[in-house]
């Protein structure tokens, strides 16, 4: 029952929930949260294929590490931005930051 | 029952869990709930690739994060106004385009299932796979390896010289100032 | 996946070592403190003090907080007990005889040891009340700062054994025990490993200057599953770190099984010793040391091993 359809059917999903969230969250945070949700669903489509289409090539997991690895330094750099944010203009939310030059 | 059996219903199980606490994210009122349901997602994902045979990748997903979402937590408690949940809470703008948008890629992306004609080629021995990854993370593709280790390092120096209080021209709470443009002002501040 | 005992047989087994443990550390704490403490060793009082503090606890009144988590206020003993569980599920008594062998053990047991970190930090937030938190977010920092020391300490184990399940670093441990081979591996280990399970010197998210951190306002059998999941987990550490560094069930004349118990109650005795014999540390210098001295130490540790073998 699991093929590669099936796989691309949930990373759609997870990515179309991560699309939902990043278009539409006021919070930075939240924001990212659905900038990792999209991620998630790439990095299982990803897999799906590897498992299903590549015959297992070690390098499609090695893509793999270097989605999660994006992933990673999105969300650190990700956070202190929206730190540096707050402490210059005061914005924990996106409606805030209306005027690109302070 | 079977173990193909019982891997199928694992995987429809963490499929639906993934999909559904993704979700969830979105429609709590409790920050540190949002958090939480994130990690349900990822841990689900998890486990999906852990059947499909990538089971270091999975692991290492689960592993990492625990500690990622951990930190989006406590950056929750620091940045939204209400992590508690304890008044209802519905901040969202452009909400018809963000539903359309996330519709239309979702339907882009499950339709590929079916239009493309994907390569029949399984994953054989799934018993080799973390064998396999450790001789080509440091064989073929240790360039890409000893790059992303050396992003993770410039991600970490970067992060802690962005957020430190103490900035290039002294600390925050003694009213740190930039030195002048012009070299004459230089010399006399 | 190698195969596993059956699901049948395992989960009570594994249920059953978790109750068994968690009475053993008690019985161990309330001896060491006696013993610490000069008095004398009453084993009547020794051994019977656990079951009555258990039975006092289950009988106590339960109390709530205003507007707990209360969903989170459930789970969190109850996922580190389960991650407790887990843990011990991979501990090898022999060659074949385990209960869970996944192809990369260690890093199923890694991601047991990250999720503390959650169980903790929603202990800390559920009560809704100010000494909890402060707790969890005391071991947030701690936990999130021996993450790399625990997962480099550990992995210097997989390389005599070029594999990460569990039962083939036991096995590469046949000619000559790690304790020996990697000399700073296993203080490292102890070290992170009493951090990464919250005991004694490294308890600060249930500190007593906190009055009781975390736990604070756990009242009943909350309270009693939330300590026995504490010292299940400190014996799931105990005994990976009895696996990983001191040879597993490799010995003379007795059978593996009970060199393993033996060892593991070796490290038991030594990690509560440790919580009767050093203060607590304070976080802000703790952290200094586990990002500067511990991360290098064990960078070490892995470059010295990895030369060997080559």
């Amino acid at each position: 029952m699991i093929t590669v359809e099936f796989v691309l059917i949930v990373a759609g999903a997870l990515f179309g929930v991560g699309v939902y969230g990043a278009l539409s969250q006021q919070s930075f945070v939240m924001l990212m949260m659905g900038l990792e949700l999209m991620i998630n669903g790439a990095i299982l489509a990803l897999v799906g294929f590897w498992a299903f289409s590549a015959g297992g090539n070690p390098q499609g997991q090695m893509l793999a590490i270097v989605f999660m690895t994006v992933m990673a330094v999105e969300m650190a750099i990700g956070f202190t931005l929206v730190t540096n944010v707050y402490r210059v203009r005061r914005a924990d939310i996106t409606e805030k930051l209306r005027r690109l030059r302070g | 029952m079977t173990d193909a059996l019982v891997a199928d219903v694992l995987f429809g199980a963490f499929a639906l869990g993934s999909v559904i606490t993704g979700w969830r994210v979105f429609r709590t009122d409790s920050m540190m709930r949002a958090a939480f349901f994130l990690l349900a997602s990822f841990a689900a994902v998890g486990g999906m690739l852990v059947i499909l045979g990538a089971e270091f990748l999975g692991m290492v997903l689960i592993l990492m994060m625990a500690g990622e979402m951990l930190v989006m937590a406590i950056v929750m408690v620091m940045f939204m106004m209400n992590p508690a949940g304890l008044n209802p809470m519905w901040m969202v703008h452009q909400h018809r385009v963000a539903v359309a948008a996330g519709v239309s890629s979702f339907l882009a992306i499950a339709s590929l299932g079916f239009l493309v004609d994907f390569r029949e080629d399984p994953n054989v021995q799934p018993e080799m796979a973390t064998v396999e990854l450790g001789i080509e993370l440091l064989g073929d593709s240790m360039l890409v390896f000893q790059t992303a280790g050396v992003l993770l390092l410039a991600t970490m120096i970067g992060a802690v010289a962005i957020a430190s209080s103490r900035g290039r021209f002294g600390a925050a709470e003694e009213g740190s100032e930039e030195p002048a443009l012009d070299p004459e002002d230089r010399a006399a501040s | 996946m190698r195969p596993a005992a059956p699901l049948e047989l395992a989960v009570p087994l594994v249920g059953i070592v978790v109750v068994i443990g968690v009475y053993v550390v008690a019985v161990l704490d309330q001896a060491i403190s006696e013993l610490v403490g000069g008095g004398t060793l009453r084993w009547r009082r020794v051994a019977f003090d656990p079951l009555r503090s258990a039975a006092h606890l289950v009988t106590q009144q339960r109390r709530t907080t205003e507007r707990p988590d209360t969903p989170g206020w459930i789970l969190a003993p109850a996922l580190l007990s389960a991650l407790a569980a887990l843990a011990l599920a991979m501990v090898p008594l022999g060659p074949t005889t385990v209960a869970a062998d996944p192809e990369t053990g260690f890093v199923v047991f890694s991601a047991a040891i990250a999720f503390v970190m959650i169980a903790v930090y929603l202990h800390g937030w559920s009560p809704n009340s100010l000494f909890a938190l402060h707790g969890a977010y005391r071991f947030g920092a701690q936990a999130l700062s021996l993450q790399i020391p625990f997962l480099l300490a550990m992995l210097a184990t997989t390389l005599p054994a070029e594999s990460l399940s569990i039962v083939d670093i036991v096995q590469a441990q046949e000619s000559l025990w790690n304790v020996v081979r990697q000399p700073l591996g296993l203080p490292l280990y102890l070290v992170v490993g009493v951090g990464a399970s919250f005991w004694g010197p490294m308890n600060l998210p249930d500190a007593a200057d906190l009055a009781g951190g975390t736990g604070v306002e756990d009242s009943g059998v909350a309270r009693l599953l939330w300590k026995s999941a504490r010292s299940a987990m400190l014996v799931a550490v105990a005994a990976m770190g009895a696996t990983g560094f001191l040879g597993g069930w490799w010995g003379p004349w007795l059978p593996g099984a009970v060199w393993v118990i033996l060892k593991t109650l070796v490290l038991l005795v030594v990690l509560i010793a440790a919580g009767h014999l050093f203060a607590r540390v304070r976080v802000e210098a703790f952290v200094v040391v586990a990002w500067a001295l511990l991360i290098p130490l064990a960078l070490l540790n892995i470059f010295v091993s990895g030369a060997v073998l080559l």
